[in-house]
């Protein structure tokens, strides 16, 4: 059990430390000078929604950078190691096809998190600069951003596992516009009373629910966001992870590599 | 080799500000009337940035703040056209945005070139927002003051204000307010009195300047008023109306400066002794 674990976070540990090479981590220089620009610029621009807006601006660019870094390298992570044959040595070592993926789906979630971590980080300084209060009810946002980039990955691996690295990102990003629609599909009774409900309830229940991951505008206004609902969102983003880890898992072990 | 790269670029470089020189000649250096919404539902908009709605309601937002600045800056004949479907864009992606309501109400519904002189749309925008944020009493106090200042309707606006002071946390002078919008019918001590604490209320920029502008306008008519009665005792003194305004100081009549509150001097008839704000002054208003 230990030498599983370690071998997993080995693959973690070396994924974290690819992906910072691959400079996905330049965009928290972007970051840092969009803010910048946005907390000089508003205070005139905005007529006093300064403050809003900068949180409306980190939150919006934390949402959206982290989506297209758990899509184009999550697409990545098991795709670019079976094009380029460096999967087959891995695999010859003493590591399963299970460590391998989990490692690899770890190791991305780390750079995800430290990626969050530190846009959060410039936010609050940002806001302290501008002369606004780093308000610590934004982590109430930022959480549940972190879950939806996890389920993301663990879509991205799922395809990347099925189909080619280009392939698999058109599909995650289907799955996570789509999933960001999710209300509407729960409407269509309302705009379609025609459709049988069953159907309705069945396509909303295979939709992973992105909205569900959304409490930007709430938090922007410093609404905290309840210790409740985060906990349920977490249990929602846990089970979706755990079946789409689990079905990336099988088709990447059914995978013949030959 | 490198140099001449450099000397391409540069030379090519220069040529982005030069073109767009020209371009400014031939269309004009702001071209906000001629700026088109495409999207004029705030659904649709919605629509397209699933997850970022508040971040898209920032952009309208600051969109707006520019329109409505280019136009009054830039443009001549300005009529405001896009103000209304980007207010309603912008509350639509954030129902919150308080400052949205106030901003497009007090122009929409203010009189040519300050606003749109769409009062009645002004106060749609109030409602609106009154639905979406029950619980703000300013909002539901603007809508009763605009009632007032701007429709004339004492009555309902009495019944809004009352129901801005039930609200928890309300100002406690709401209620008293109610009643002497009731009693005296909106006159100048109420609309004073209403500006007054819009003033009070907004922070410092637009809305606040507006608020201070219009108490100047009030402070303008009580002086214009206060110097009308003096050319009557004038005219009582010596049966007639005076040639100039200048001899009510030389009467001891009259101590103050002859001007508005903006220093445009006032107008005077000396046929029939009326004194008026002139309608070259910032604090000339129609009747």
């Amino acid at each position: 059990m230990g030498g599983r674990l370690s071998r997993t976070l080995a693959v973690a540990a070396n994924t974290f430390r690819e992906t910072v090479r691959e400079r996905v981590l330049y965009n928290l220089v972007f970051f840092a000078i969009l803010l910048t620009v946005a907390g000089l610029l508003l205070g005139q621009l905005s007529v006093r929604q300064d403050e809003k807006i900068l949180k409306d601006i980190g939150l919006a660019a934390m949402d959206l950078f982290g989506t297209l870094i758990a899509v184009f390298i999550g697409t990545g992570l098991v795709s670019k190691e079976i094009e380029r044959r460096s999967l087959y040595p891995l695999l010859a070592k003493p590591l399963s096809r299970g460590e391998f993926y989990l490692g690899k789906f770890a190791g991305l979630a780390f750079t995800l998190l430290v990626n969050l971590g530190a846009m959060l980080l410039g936010l609050l300084l940002t806001l302290l600069l501008t002369g606004r209060r780093p308000d610590p009810v934004l982590l109430g946002a930022v959480f549940p951003i972190l879950l939806g980039l996890l389920l993301t990955v663990a879509f991205a691996m799922l395809f990347s596992s099925l189909t080619s690295a280009t392939l698999a990102a058109v599909l995650t990003v289907s799955v996570v516009v789509v999933g960001r629609f999710a209300d509407v599909i729960r409407g269509m009774r309302d705009v379609a009373p025609g459709v049988p409900p069953a159907l309705v309830n069945a396509l909303f229940a295979i939709v992973p629910n992105f909205s569900n991951f959304d409490f930007k505008s709430k938090v922007a206004y410093g609404d905290a966001v309840p210790a409740a609902v985060l906990g349920w969102t977490m249990l929602y983003a846990a089970a979706w992870i755990v079946v789409v880890l689990g079905l990336g898992l099988a088709a990447f072990r059914a995978r013949d590599f030959k | 080799m490198t140099w001449r790269l450099a000397l391409l670029l540069l030379a090519a470089a220069s040529l982005v500000p030069a073109s767009q020189a020209r371009i400014d000649q031939h269309t004009g250096t702001f071209r906000a009337q001629e700026e088109v919404l495409y999207l004029w539902s705030g659904e649709h908009v919605r629509r397209l940035v699933p997850g970022f709605e508040s971040l898209a309601a920032d952009i309208y937002w600051l969109r707006t703040v520019q329109y409505f600045g280019g136009q009054r800056l830039f443009v001549s004949g300005k009529r405001f056209e896009l103000l209304r479907p980007l207010i309603d864009i912008t509350t639509t992606l954030d129902p919150r945005l308080e400052i949205a309501y106030r901003y497009g109400a007090i122009f929409l519904s203010e009189p040519p070139p300050l606003g749109a002189g769409r009062p009645r749309e002004g106060v749609a925008v109030l409602e609106r927002g009154v639905a979406a944020l029950p619980e703000s009493w300013r909002l539901r106090q603007d809508l009763g003051f605009f009632h007032v200042l701007f429709l004339k309707d004492p009555q309902t606006a009495s019944r809004i204000l009352i129901e801005a002071s039930q609200i928890p946390g309300a100002a406690f002078w709401l209620r008293t307010m109610a009643a002497d919008v009731l009693a005296k019918g909106g006159d100048r001590a109420s609309a004073r009195l209403m500006w007054q604490r819009m003033f009070e209320q907004s922070e410092e920029g637009i809305i606040r300047e507006n608020a201070r502008v219009r108490l100047s306008i009030l402070d303008s008519l009580d002086a214009r008023d206060a110097l009308a009665a003096a050319v009557a005792e004038s005219a009582r003194r010596h049966g007639h109306w005076p040639a100039r305004l200048d001899r009510l100081a030389a009467e001891g009549l009259w101590r103050r400066p002859l001007a508005d509150a903006a220093g445009y001097p006032f107008g005077y008839d000396p046929s029939t002794g009326r004194v008026f704000i002139t309608d070259q002054s910032p604090m000339w208003r129609p009747d």
